[in-house]
């Protein structure tokens, strides 16, 4: 039983950690129609900074919550000239941002490579966090919990800001009619950059919350993009409730699967996203983009 | 005529390889209505886009109070006080009505002889909307979408205001609702642009009319003048 209870929140957490990294995604999807293959890398960058101010790698050591600001607040500004650099200059041309930011991907993997070498960087859990909770007979990791915690805080305050906020609901319009946007005086360009620096910053915390349990390691990045584009495929790009309950199924596919199908463990975890292409191809919660 | 609130001047527009307007010129003078008549295809909205910043214009300038916005995107357009109610009212579906409107608010021009719009004052002249303030757009009645389509461009507190075809596939009870409000709005002397395919209707509202005919102008009249000249309508609009 407590094998089964132990899955569970493991799944849990790992749908979390998920929902940090596809829910900007599937924002910069929904609103941007931009694919952004740097997603992975994102991700990874987040953790390989915040790990390295963690354990001090730039001479300077900084506690790890700290750490995980400044490491999303540097890859979200990387995110934001990457839309403004390069991005912008490809507006509606999806398969030429396919390829620039696979390129990027690439790109920065070699980069990582370079900075930080080929062993995986390990990151220690936040102080006070390293303990355990039981329950019953089941023994849960703190950490595990907490990362619970904060998707669930994350998740708060993304809707509390799309669905509550005067901003949320010009970032909708945008994804509704952009031209019209720009009509009624929405300055659709600074929001497009807003949300991909959003995006960004959301994928590199989510890699540095992720360092105590994944490690940090070069090809990171291609191990989570495909969960992302899963979890945006499954949910639906653009629509927050889509990529929470997108990144908990996930979450538990991926567990579950590894644990009792270890042999067919990709195969299980794609082939929802098969069904939902072909019977619902916006995602079980998107809207149908003609 | 007074000042010149919005003027195209000697405007070519193409959509790709199209060439759609050929030197266009009409001005809409301050507090007055201009009525943009034309077939199927004439530019009418061509020329609403042009004036929007929506098409940019190839060749020729358009101003807005004097003020050359020819180059301007639709929001730094929108920001000189032009705002646009668009052909099929295109509100925002994924937000209620009142977020429709919130998300438009601009604050008016220093020195602006008008009534500030606010949520409230929209809601007080359309007060349906007021009733479905929290509900989707996507599911108001079409008259109710164009009325949500006007209250929007009021939140932008505008000084000219762009309105095309505002009838189109409406009911007559609501098509009437629609020109009053569009003759209160005249009356609290705010610059306007209507564009129609109804000539009738623009006939009892407008000031100025201009025609187009395969995307240049044709005609420059008044409504009287044109109620007497059934052959000029004819050759234009294939009416009367």
């Amino acid at each position: 039983m407590n094998f089964w209870i132990v899955l569970t929140v493991n799944s849990i957490t790992f749908g979390g950690l998920l929902f940090l990294l596809a829910s900007g995604f599937s924002l910069i999807f929904g609103l941007m129609r931009i694919p952004n293959l740097t997603h992975g890398s994102l991700f990874m960058l987040g953790a390989y900074v915040g790990g390295s101010i963690v354990i001090g790698l730039f001479g300077f050591k900084l506690n790890f919550w700290l750490a995980a600001v400044l490491a999303s607040l540097t890859v979200a500004a990387l995110g934001a000239l990457i839309e403004r650099f390069l991005l912008r200059q490809l507006p509606g041309d999806q398969l030429a941002q396919v390829l620039v930011t696979l390129g990027i991907s690439f790109m920065a993997a070699d980069f990582c490579l370079m900075v930080w070498g080929g062993d995986p960087m390990s990151v220690a859990t936040p102080e006070g966090l390293g303990g355990f909770a039981r329950a019953g007979g089941a023994v849960f990791p703190l950490y595990r919990l907490a990362i619970i915690a904060i998707a669930v805080v994350v998740a708060v305050a993304l809707w509390l800001l799309l669905d509550r906020t005067r901003l949320g609901a010009m970032i909708r319009a945008g994804v509704d009619d952009p031209d019209m946007a720009r009509v009624v005086g929405i300055r659709v360009s600074q929001l497009f950059t807003i949300v991909f620096a959003l995006g960004a910053g959301l994928a590199a915390f989510a890699g540095i919350i992720g360092g105590p349990i994944l490690s940090v390691y070069p090809g990171l990045d291609q191990d989570m993009l495909p969960l992302a584009l899963l979890v945006v495929i499954i949910g639906g790009a653009g629509s927050l409730l889509g990529s929470f309950v997108g990144s908990i199924l996930v979450g538990f596919i991926y567990n579950f699967g590894q644990a009792l199908l270890p042999e067919l463990a990709y195969f299980v975890l794609f082939l929802p996203m098969l069904l939902v292409l072909l019977l619902r191809p916006q995602g079980l919660f998107g809207r149908h983009v003609p | 005529m007074a000042t010149s609130a919005l003027r195209l001047e000697n405007v070519d527009a193409f959509y790709g390889d199209s060439h759609v307007l050929q030197n266009v010129s009409f001005e809409l003078g301050e507090a007055r209505m201009l009525g943009l008549l034309g077939r199927n295809g004439a530019g009418k909205s061509t020329c609403m886009n042009v004036g929007m910043g929506l098409l940019s214009a190839r060749r020729g300038e358009v101003s807005v109070f004097g003020e050359p916005v020819t180059k301007l995107s639709p929001e730094m357009i929108a920001a000189r006080g032009v705002a646009l109610v668009p052909q099929g009212r295109r509100i925002f579906r994924s937000l209620t009505v009142r977020e429709n409107l919130i998300v438009a608010a601009r604050k008016p021009d220093a020195g602006s002889k008008h009534a500030p719009w606010t949520i409230d004052t929209v809601f007080a002249m359309f007060p349906r909307l007021k009733e479905r303030s929290n509900q989707m757009a996507a599911h108001l009645s079409g008259g109710e979408q164009q009325m949500l389509a006007i209250g929007r461009a009021l939140m932008g507190n505008p000084r000219v205001l762009l309105m095309d075809e505002p009838s189109e596939g409406l009911a007559p009870q609501i098509v009437a609702e629609v020109m009053t409000t569009i003759r209160k709005l005249k009356e609290s002397g705010l610059s306007i642009v209507l564009v129609e395919q109804n000539p009738n209707l623009v006939f009892d509202v407008a000031d100025d009319i201009v025609i187009l005919n395969t995307g240049g102008v044709a005609v420059v009249s008044t409504p009287a003048a044109l109620r007497q000249d059934d052959a000029l309508l004819r050759q234009h609009l294939g009416v009367f």
